[in-house]
């Protein structure tokens, strides 16, 4: 039955910002599909720790294992510890998605260069440091390493206060075309999903303005979470090993348009 | 329901047409797979009933439709036989393309013949077959549309002028099916495929078995079947005039991306 291999029973992915409405698509859509899934917010508030705890259960009770870590993803220290941790908990590591998201807007001439740089540390550099750390058990798998960032169209488009983030956004885009070149025979394959305007995004604070988006999209609806998180399954799976250095847009035709 | 049992496709109806050989025939085994019967198309009788027979041989129905995808009056018949035999058409998959006569000429040796018989065959076929099966699909609540272009579409070569611009040109019509159909739940994405010699052996000596392709090798024809069955499941319902390229990193960094790779230190590191 060829539909086997998309299957991810044996594997074990790390989910960064499975707290975040697509983080958590992704990580229970792998679980579903049969991996192991650990799971780490960047983010320590309450209500960020809660979601993150109530996505680790959600994975155990679909039978498989998890574990769940608060980190700052832009310090080398706790992702080095998550990784570790993750490969000596739930025995190795195979699928590894960055879909931590620091959500930032504001005019350009205001943001100050701590808010620019924190930006940056956790959108772009989080996603350096995590590949870094994850390289070692990813390339210990022969040719089944699997990288999976999560961006937003902004990687691809710009927003009036979006700045800083479309910048770290467009960094990750095309940080996962030249990792992919350079990891091409290495058994790793690193891609993108591009997520379009989604329910849930930390972008999307303003009810007024979120119905004057809605309106020009050509679905005239945002994606559900789990519309752009599922997709990880097949990027994840064995079925797309040619398939590198790609993003895989979800934008419901927003990118069609001028 | 499963995410996995999101990709089924039990009780569709695909069409794919080139389906007697290469990436058409993978793809309609491929659909077939996941629960989908599958209407194969192509110019040549013996080829599609091959592939008519493997998919039955899955379990499936199949019905083998011969076509001339660049006379819409042959379209308009191939689709009024699948609606005969199953009374629907979920799943469109315009595959049918190639070289044609005249390809790989510079471009003041091009007779309008041979440009027009090009763009006839990479894009005009897949016009008539969206055209032909778009009203039932509005109709029937939906449908997803699957056109297959070329890494060509998107990036140029040496003396490829008709093929280059008709792939091109699928590209953004079917991102205008996108636009003009979502009300209608009709999704129109795109596989773009790399190079895929098809496990013919001058074709991989051609291609140098693909050592300038970052991955270092070709495309295999069964690695094309999963993504067609992506974009023809529920778990693309939200992709619309997108692309999925299967094309080993060869996009990512141009075509000669191997041996580039230098060593340039911060400067105050003194190294």
């Amino acid at each position: 039955m060829s539909l086997a291999g998309f299957s991810l029973q044996n594997k074990t992915a790390l989910v960064l910002g499975a707290s975040s409405a697509i983080g958590r698509a992704a990580a229970l859509a792998l679980a579903e599909a049969g991996a192991d899934v650990a799971v780490s917010t960047t983010l320590a508030t309450q209500r960020e720790e809660l979601a993150l705890k109530d996505c680790q259960e959600k994975i155990r009770a679909l039978g498989k294992k998890s574990l769940a870590q608060t980190i700052d993803a832009a310090r080398e220290a706790d992702v080095q510890t998550l990784i570790t941790r993750t490969v000596s908990e739930l025995g190795t590591l195979n699928i590894l998605v960055n879909a931590h998201d620091l959500p930032f807007a504001k005019p350009f001439a205001d943001i100050t260069p701590r808010e620019w740089q924190r930006v940056l540390e956790v959108n772009l550099t989080g996603v350096y440091l995590a590949c870094r750390a994850a390289a070692e058990p990813l390339l210990s798998h022969g040719d089944s390493g699997r990288i999976i960032n999560i961006v937003s169209l902004l990687g691809e488009r710009g927003m009036i206060n979006g700045s800083v983030y479309c910048a770290a956004q467009a960094g990750v885009l095309n940080l996962t075309r030249a990792l992919a070149l350079e990891w091409a025979r290495s058994g790793i394959t690193v891609n993108a999903i591009g997520a379009g305007w989604t329910e849930g995004m930390g972008l999307l604070k303003d009810a007024h303005m979120q119905e004057q988006l809605v309106r020009y999209l050509p679905h005239k609806r945002l994606a559900q979470p789990h519309e752009i998180g599922e997709a990880a399954v097949y990027l994840a799976s064995d079925k797309s090993g040619f398939i590198t250095g790609q993003t895989v847009w979800i934008e419901g035709g927003a990118l069609s348009h001028l | 329901m499963s995410v996995l049992d999101k990709l089924r496709l039990d009780g569709k109806i695909a069409l794919v047409t080139g389906a007697g050989r290469g990436l058409g025939r993978a793809m309609a085994l491929e659909l077939a797979e996941a629960g989908a019967d599958v209407v194969v198309a192509s110019r040549t009788q013996a080829q599609i009933d091959e592939t008519a027979d493997l998919i039955r041989a899955q379990g499936r129905r199949s019905l083998a439709v011969t076509v001339d995808i660049t006379d819409s009056t042959s379209v308009n018949a191939m689709i009024e036989a699948a609606r005969t035999e199953f009374d629907q058409v979920d799943i469109l998959v315009n595959n049918a393309g190639g070289a044609t006569k005249g390809m790989f000429r510079p471009l003041d040796t091009i007779p309008d013949a041979h440009w027009q018989l090009g763009v006839d065959t990479n894009l005009s076929g897949a016009v008539y077959c969206c055209r032909a099966v778009l009203p039932h699909m509005v109709e029937q609540g939906g449908g997803k549309i699957i056109n297959i272009t070329s890494g060509f579409g998107v990036r140029a070569a040496k003396n490829n002028y008709m093929y280059t611009a008709a792939k091109a040109g699928l590209i953004n019509f079917t991102r205008a099916l996108a636009i003009n159909y979502t009300e209608h739940n009709v999704q129109a994405n795109l596989i773009m495929p790399g190079i895929f010699p098809h496990d013919d052996p001058e074709l991989i000596k051609f291609w140098r078995g693909g050592k300038f392709i970052p991955v270092g090798r070709v495309g295999k024809d069964d690695e094309i079947g999963p993504a067609c069955v992506f974009l023809a499941s529920a778990l693309s319902n939200y992709m619309n005039g997108d692309m999925i390229a299967l094309e080993g990193g060869g996009l990512a960094g141009g075509q000669a991306p191997c041996g580039f790779a230098p060593i340039v230190p911060l400067e105050e590191d003194g190294v």
